[in-house]
């Protein structure tokens, strides 16, 4: 408790100053009564008590500053004193004050910035309570399945829900897109089919309204749905009243019985969500790996205890069902790390960037700060002659270092209000749609708490550089000294350090900022397979109650795409189920081959499957490898076939011979049909993270016939010109048809990779204001070591020096300098751009055209910078130089 | 501030938290009872003592209070806090250990 009390005494001796030298007074006043009442009861007189009373007690005034000292209040107060005197200092120069904050404020803010998408996207991607203890769970089948797809059997769910002691719950859902409306007005609507226990799960309330119940589980029962906020908000323009009424789904009526708040997106943004109610013939179902699942462990369950008991949990069930579980495992994962498992490192490698220019702006404000001091030696001198002790300058410098970046400290968070809000809103939508948390990015509380401890860490850091830079000053060689002031050897070994740090810090930079935006563009190459220019996709889904024979459905689509390849310009018109870059998974199906029939379930091969319309892989450009595609004959009455990708024929027959065999969708007792491959088509990237050579079976429209399908039509150029013909097209035909996403290929690609490419944006930024920095930060130094040597150029020139050998001379030292951080950053470049080799799926390679070329070009900056300051040394008059001091 | 001083300061503490262990005292009895103690022996300042007891304050091994004296005058007494008791009497034990070994060099040497 001393503590305490010591810390009220001096907060009390500060703030209740007047009262407390008061208190001191009539404590010492006191004192002295007393004594002269001793010495005259003693028989003095009172004016001889009086004398005697002071000698004996010693300096009044003195004994009160010593007290003053003893509370601990001096301290205090000279620590006020530096601050309003560096204030004073700031005034006196405000160029100098607005440049270091703003070269301060920008390093901050610039880690400011990052910091809130950090925060946002891998900090609090979701706002849900206890985030840390949600994990998704799924099952893998134990064989390849060229792709990472995260589902688990309904009928395994089920048992893992009744029948472990790690979760709190389980919840299972899937994706479903209605159609919403009646005749003449239909769109199609992205929903959610969920368990009524995935909202407690997620420990989520509805804005209004309600959630589901166990009942509504059961099919007959789910005719309710609960809407999004953004949905209720666009679609029923905010109706108070909405709860209660009913909407059609697929012709379904659903009543609304709630509405989600305005930050819920889980798992992504759909508009809807509705109950998963299952058949009994769907629960029990455990070939099928069709559900997603989440789950919420019980407290004090780690991930890896939870894993264990998935372990056995699988081993029982491969026991119990051999024939569908054989081989399966179950994999659970932290909710928070799935979503960002592949951008963790590329958020952390922004941060180091963004720390990268913080570091560079540093160095360039200890520059000008030391700078200044040099001007300022001759009034440090004073003070230290003065008695100023090394503690009391150091404490001189620290408040005002502490000021300018406190200062700087504002203006970022200022700045990040601003800079927060324009990096959310001048990115496209489109861009974000699948980036979930994007929303959440703003200046919070630890936002907030990140700058001030960045401003003050660096105000610290500046302030010990400059106790450390003038902690040699000799007062008694200083003030002899005329002039401006010298520099003194260590002096400017220490400046050069930093012209040598900062050339350093600013190519790693520009290298890992080049090597990092190559890696995002090969990324957005990653498409491969087709060509996507000049194609412009329209989503299309038809009513199921109008739509309900196959007939109806070819009839439509057959006269949709008469209509769009009879528009001129038009090359070819088609349709397919999932077009690429779609950000969607294709829907996968086991497949059977005539002939090699899988011994177990569990080994039966899967594939994505395809619907697609002759004229497909033309309007795509997809090469065709061996026999034929689709032709219009192709029909629903003709021989049933289809077309395999490049990867599945190598795979399933390796010594090229697919085609002609035949396979069927389903394990070798279903029901479907065999299907003959007649053609081999190239592969194609579906989406940024699948591979390449997944197996995927292309089947016919016409005899697979779909209500929801993509239309893509291919023109000759401009395929933005089209959208309203083909608009008429189906409006003409049926005026209640949805269409929806309606973009190019090209646009839909750039956004599928949207937050590869504000990375890669942010990369390019820092890249160039540390160009920006350093440039600065060498001509700084180089120019004014120039701007010293003034005098000397004078002399040499008067002596009749070569100005070209004077050039030289100049020229070499800011080579010099340059040269050695160069000579140290290179090897770190290269490590650096080993070490990121694999952040981005191998994208990013050490390129040494890049590390060439801004090594060349820092080269470039020094020499600029060392050519200007010399050409004006050199052109001043010798005789104005020699009076120069 | 150089050795000596230190010295003076830490005898002079603990001869203040010494004389008011047993009851509160304001300054000038203080220095008062200091004198008669050491039989005029130390001969300190008085006003020196002021700065001692605001430290004394500051570092919480003694608190102040605004009391009347015995002449009816308002004055502040000090009186020791318990950690300041504790401290005191390691002290005085140091204080103690360290006279008798300077004792025994100077018997000795």
């Amino acid at each position: 408790m001393r503590w305490l009390r010591s810390i009220s005494n001096r907060l009390r001796n500060l703030f209740r100053k007047d009262a407390v030298e008061r208190e001191t007074d009539q404590e010492l006043r006191f004192h002295l009564e007393r004594q002269i009442a001793l010495h005259t009861a003693a028989g003095m007189p009172p004016e001889e008590a009086r004398r005697a009373a002071l000698l004996e007690f010693g300096g009044v005034e003195q004994f009160k500053e010593e007290c003053r000292e003893a509370r601990g209040v001096n301290r205090i107060e000279s620590l006020l004193a530096d601050v309003r005197y560096g204030f004073r200092s700031l005034r006196k120069s405000p160029g100098f004050a607005v440049i270091s904050v703003l070269t301060l404020a920008l390093g901050i803010g610039a880690n400011t910035a990052i910091f809130s998408m950090v925060n946002a996207l891998l900090l609090h991607p979701y706002n849900f309570r206890n985030l840390d203890s949600l994990v998704r769970v799924w099952e893998n089948r134990g064989i390849d399945e060229g792709y990472d797809a995260r589902y688990i059997a309904p009928a395994d769910a089920e048992d893992l829900r009744s029948s472990n002691g790690i979760f709190e719950g389980l919840t299972t859902y899937s994706f479903q897109s209605f159609s919403l409306g009646t005749e003449g007005d239909v769109q199609p609507i992205l929903s959610c089919r969920v368990s009524a226990n995935f909202f407690d799960i997620l420990a989520v309330n509805p804005a209004a309204g309600r959630l589901f119940s166990a009942a509504e589980e059961q099919p007959g029962a789910d005719q309710v749905a609960i809407l999004s906020y953004g949905s209720w908000q666009r679609r029923f323009g905010g109706d108070p009243q909405l709860l209660g009424k009913t909407i059609s789904l697929n012709g379904r009526a659903y009543t609304i019985v709630g509405i989600m708040p305005k930050d819920f997106d889980y798992p992504v943004p759909v508009e809807l969500w509705v109950p998963l109610a299952l058949t009994p013939a769907e629960k029990a179902d455990r070939a099928q790996l069709s559900l997603s699942a989440l789950a919420r462990l019980k407290s004090g369950v780690s991930v890896s205890q939870a894993s264990a008991v998935l372990a056995n949990f699988s081993r029982r069930l491969q026991q119990e069902y051999p024939r569908t579980n054989a081989g399966r495992s179950t994999t659970l994962l932290q909710l928070r790390k799935e979503l960002y498992m592949f951008t963790l490192p590329l958020f952390l490698l922004l941060q180091a960037a963004a720390g990268f220019v913080l570091l560079l702006a540093c160095a360039n404000l200890a520059n000008l700060v030391f700078a200044r001091m040099i001007g300022r030696q001759r009034e440090i001198a004073l003070r230290a002659a003065l008695g100023a002790s090394r503690g009391r300058l150091g404490q001189l410098f620290l408040s005002e270092t502490l000021l300018y970046s406190s200062a700087a400290g504002v203006v970022a968070i200022a700045a990040s209000f601003a800079s927060v809000r324009a990096l959310r809103t001048s990115i496209p939508v489109g861009w974000t749609k699948w980036v979930p948390g994007w929303d959440g990015i703003r200046v919070d509380g630890s936002v907030l708490v990140f700058t001030i401890v960045a401003a003050l860490g660096v105000g610290i850091f500046l302030g010990l550089a400059t106790m450390l830079h003038t902690s040699r000053v000799e007062p008694n060689k200083t003030l002899k000294e005329t002039g401006t002031g010298t520099v003194t050897r260590a002096k400017r070994r220490l400046r050069s350090g930093l012209v040598v740090a900062q050339v350093m810090i600013a190519l790693i930079l520009l290298v890992c900022a080049g090597q990092t935006i190559q890696g995002f563009v090969r990324l957005a190459n990653v498409y491969q397979g087709f060509e996507p220019a000049n194609v412009l996709r329209v989503e299309i889904s038809l009513p199921e109650k109008i739509y309900a024979a196959n007939v109806k459905i070819t009839n439509f689509y057959q006269q949709l795409l008469r209509g769009t390849a009879s528009l001129s310009g038009v090359r070819h018109a088609s349709l397919v189920t999932n077009p690429p870059a779609s950000n969607v998974d294709n829907e996968t199906t086991f497949f059977s081959i005539e002939g090699q029939p899988a011994l177990k379930v569990s080994e039966t091969p899967s594939a994505d499957l395809q619907i697609a319309s002759p004229d497909f892989f033309d309007t795509l450009k997809i090469a065709s490898v061996a026999g034929h595609t689709f032709s219009d004959a192709d029909n629903a009455d003709a021989a049933r076939v289809a077309v395999i990708s490049h990867g599945m024929a190598t795979r399933f027959w390796p010594n090229g011979d697919a085609l002609g065999h035949r396979i069927k969708p389903g394990a070798a007792d279903s029901t479907e049909p065999w299907l003959t491959i007649v053609g081999v088509v190239g592969d194609v990237r579906q989406n940024w993270w699948n591979p390449l050579t997944r197996p995927v079976i292309y089947k016919p429209f016409a005899q697979s016939p779909q209500r929801s399908m993509t239309l893509l039509v291919r023109a000759a150029s401009n395929p933005t010109s089209y959208v309203s013909a083909v608009r008429d097209v189906v409006r003409q035909m049926d005026p209640g048809i949805a269409m929806e996403g309606i973009n190019t290929l090209e646009e839909e690609i750039a956004d599928s990779i949207a937050i590869v490419r504000i990375m890669g944006i942010l990369m390019g930024i820092f890249g160039l204001v540390a160009l920006a920095l350093s440039s600065i930060g060498v001509y700084g130094v180089l120019s004014e070591s120039v701007a010293q040597r003034t005098h000397e150029v004078g002399i040499r020139l008067a002596l009749g020096a070569n100005p070209r050998d004077l050039m030289k001379l100049i020229l070499g030292q800011a080579l010099k300098l340059t040269g050695i951080g160069l000579a140290i950053a290179v090897p770190c470049a290269i490590a650096m751009g080993q070490a990121m080799a694999n952040l981005i799926f191998g994208a990013i390679t050490v390129d040494f055209v890049i590390l060439g070329g801004f090594t060349a070009l820092l080269l470039l900056v020094a020499l600029g910078a060392g050519y200007l300051p010399a050409r004006r040394a050199m052109s001043v008059d010798p005789v104005v130089s020699l009076r120069y001091e | 501030m150089s050795k000596p001083t230190d010295l003076v300061q830490g005898t002079l503490d603990l001869l203040i938290l010494k004389t008011i262990a047993l009851e509160s005292m304001h300054g000038w009895a203080i220095a008062q009872r200091i004198r008669q103690i050491s039989k005029d022996v130390l001969q300190v300042n008085q006003g020196a003592l002021y700065p001692a007891l605001h430290r004394l304050e500051q570092q919480g091994w003694i608190e102040a209070e605004w009391g009347e004296s015995e002449n009816n005058r308002r004055a502040k007494y000090y009186s020791l806090t318990k950690s300041g008791k504790k401290h005191l009497q390691s002290e005085q034990a140091n204080w103690e250990r360290l006279a008798a070994a300077i004792g025994l060099v100077l018997k000795t040497a």
